[in-house]
């Protein structure tokens, strides 16, 4: 009975998850930079020089971009899996293996974060050179907002597919509830352009401080207070951890 | 210590119209280390359901399960790292070959990576799919698929190997070579909990049976014990005109009847005065398990 067996077993589930995207690997590398770049060119065209709070227009979104990319990798990428696996009854492995509920959810969500560091490294070598963006204010905070917000949305991801039935629910979950909360969480705009009551309704946006830590991390610009943003962030890690167990828990075993 | 100890387990679930179904029903039993026990019953006696309370993937409605007197329900990790299953149900992974499978589970499973190819090595030779290493796992035939089923459950050497019919859909060679590896593993240490239709299977493999019929166990036991209750029970006959009438609970079992007996002189005694010049020949013998099986779940 020795402890340290469910630690080998989770880092093995998250090699394989790993494996998994590694196997779609246009699928994982390519989907994301195609559409940041579809993105910063008609900006780019239509902002030009812009500047806002003293950063350039194109260096603005685009970090929004790179932080839009990076929650959709992680939500998705276990929240497909784990919907996959419940499909084809493949989660029969993660009900044998002896591996606690939350090792099993955790495996998922590193593999997302992996996913989407990966897709930020490759996106950002592909695209910087045309932006403006003129170092990193904060490269220490920058490490830290990156892994905390692919986990956190990776936790969430494994808390949906285990939950979601089918597909249909996920598309569900990005086109009505993720891609509203990712476009009013000012990743084109800051929130202070807003009209009252949208910019107060924002800062309600928990997607909308992830976005403005990561910001803040490059550019050294942050809408209201960056440090209450990280709090956030980690308060509402610590929310979907707790609520990521009970559910894989729940579903890890029938009643 | 018992493998596996089971304590007054029921599980009942719900129907779509709200109604309880008791697939598991008070059901008791331990199984003695080094044994190779067989679960037998017909389609629907709850053999799957009884396995997946104890794989710990299903909750039961009522007792306790042990492994190794480890509780599946209060130290489900520790209790399932000590078994290895095979579910009635083939599922394969979409995307991953035969090597990748097994390389995963079993790290899954707690084997450090330093040893997981030797015992891939091993275990896709004893199964006969060394030549399918490199293949996706969905493009194996349905007995591969089996078979793949098979290795991934003894990887990480379990001291309980539970197999869940682990032979339907395999060839009549394969499953030979399939009871030779389950004899092995056994020899070598791992008690063994199967199922299986095939009951010529289990007449030869099990040292000890649980005869389960409607989620109740009907009948345990060590095989001998049982058969050698029935022998006494059951007169063998042949005749050489089989369209006659027969003495009421007499049964035709191919070329041969049979008449379960309450008393040796006195039925053979009757059956001769019945059947008279027309009777080839008559005995008493070992009763198969097919009989028992059939006689006590009809
Ligand atoms: N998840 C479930 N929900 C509802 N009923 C179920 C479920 N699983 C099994 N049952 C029911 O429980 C009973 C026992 O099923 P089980 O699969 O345990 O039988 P079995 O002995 O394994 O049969 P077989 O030999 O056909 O594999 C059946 O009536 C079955 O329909
Ligand atoms: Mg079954």
């Amino acid at each position: 009975m020795s402890i340290s067996l469910p630690q080998t077993g989770m880092w093995a589930l998250y090699a394989r998850e790993v494996k998994r995207f590694q196997k779609l690997w246009m699928d994982t590398i390519f989907n994301p930079i195609v559409s940041i770049g579809l993105y910063l060119a008609v900006f780019g065209v239509v902002a030009g020089d812009r500047v806002i709070h003293g950063v350039p227009y194109l260096a603005f979104i685009y970090i929004g971009l790179l932080s839009m990319n990076l929650i959709n990798a992680s939500i998705s990428n276990p929240a497909f899996a784990l919907i996959i696996s419940k499909n084809l009854g493949t989660i029969i492995d993660l009900q044998l293996a002896p591996i606690s509920p939350w090792r099993v959810g955790l495996a998922y969500a590193l593999a997302a974060l992996t996913r989407g560091v990966i897709t930020l490294f490759v996106g950002v070598l592909l695209t910087a050179w045309f932006i403006p963006l003129g170092g990193i204010a904060h490269p220490f905070l920058l490490l830290l907002a990156i892994a905390l917000t692919g986990i956190q949305f990776g936790i969430v991801g494994v808390a949906f597919g285990m939950w979601a039935k089918n597909f249909e629910a996920l598309t569900f979950l990005t086109t009505f509830v993720l891609q509203p909360m990712i476009f009013l969480a000012g990743v084109f705009y800051p929130i202070d352009s807003l009209p009252s009551p949208w910019n107060i309704i924002s800062q309600f946006n928990p997607l909308h401080h992830n976005v403005n830590l990561l910001r803040f991390a490059v550019t050294d610009y942050a809408d209201g207070n960056p440090w209450r943003s990280l709090i956030i962030v980690i308060t509402l890690l610590v929310a979907a951890t707790v609520a990521m167990h009970y559910i894989v828990k729940k579903k890890l075993r029938a009643e | 210590m018992n493998p596996l100890s089971i304590q007054h387990v029921s599980k009942t679930y719900k129907t779509p119209k709200k109604e309880d179904l008791l697939a598991v029903d008070d059901v008791s039993l331990v199984i003695a280390p080094g044994s190779i026990h067989g679960l037998l019953g017909p389609n629907g006696a709850g053999k799957s359901t009884l396995i997946s309370l104890i794989a710990g993937i299903n909750t039961p409605t009522h007792g306790s399960i042990t492994l190794f007197g480890l509780d599946v329900i209060k130290n489900p990790e520790a209790a399932k790292g000590l078994i290895g299953v095979v579910p009635q149900e083939v599922v394969v992974e979409m995307a991953f070959t035969v090597q990748e499978v097994l390389y995963y589970f079993s790290g899954m499973y707690g084997v450090p990576q330093a040893q997981r190819q030797a015992r891939i090595d091993q275990a896709l030779d004893d199964l006969q799919l060394t030549e399918k290493k490199h293949e996706k796992a969905k493009n194996l035939s349905g007995g591969m698929k089996r078979r793949l089923m098979i290795a991934k459950a003894i990887l990480h050497q379990p001291k309980l190997l539970i197999l869940d019919e682990p032979t339907a859909g395999v060839d009549v060679a394969l499953r030979q070579k399939i009871w030779e590896l389950v004899r092995r593993l056994n020899a070598s240490g791992t008690t063994i909990l199967f199922t299986t239709h095939y009951l010529e299977e289990a007449e030869q493999l099990c040292d000890a049976i649980t005869l389960v019929n409607h989620g109740k166990v009907i009948k345990e036991g060590k095989l001998k014990d049982i058969q050698q209750e029935f022998s006494k029970n059951i007169i063998h006959f042949e005749l050489f005109n089989k369209s006659v009438s027969h003495p009421s609970d007499v049964v035709a079992t191919g070329s041969e009847f049979e008449f379960p007996m309450t008393n040796l002189a006195q039925d053979m005694n009757m059956i001769t005065t019945h059947y008279g010049d027309n009777l080839k020949n008559i005995r008493s013998e070992a009763a198969s398990l097919e009989q028992i099986f059939l006689t006590l779940t009809k």
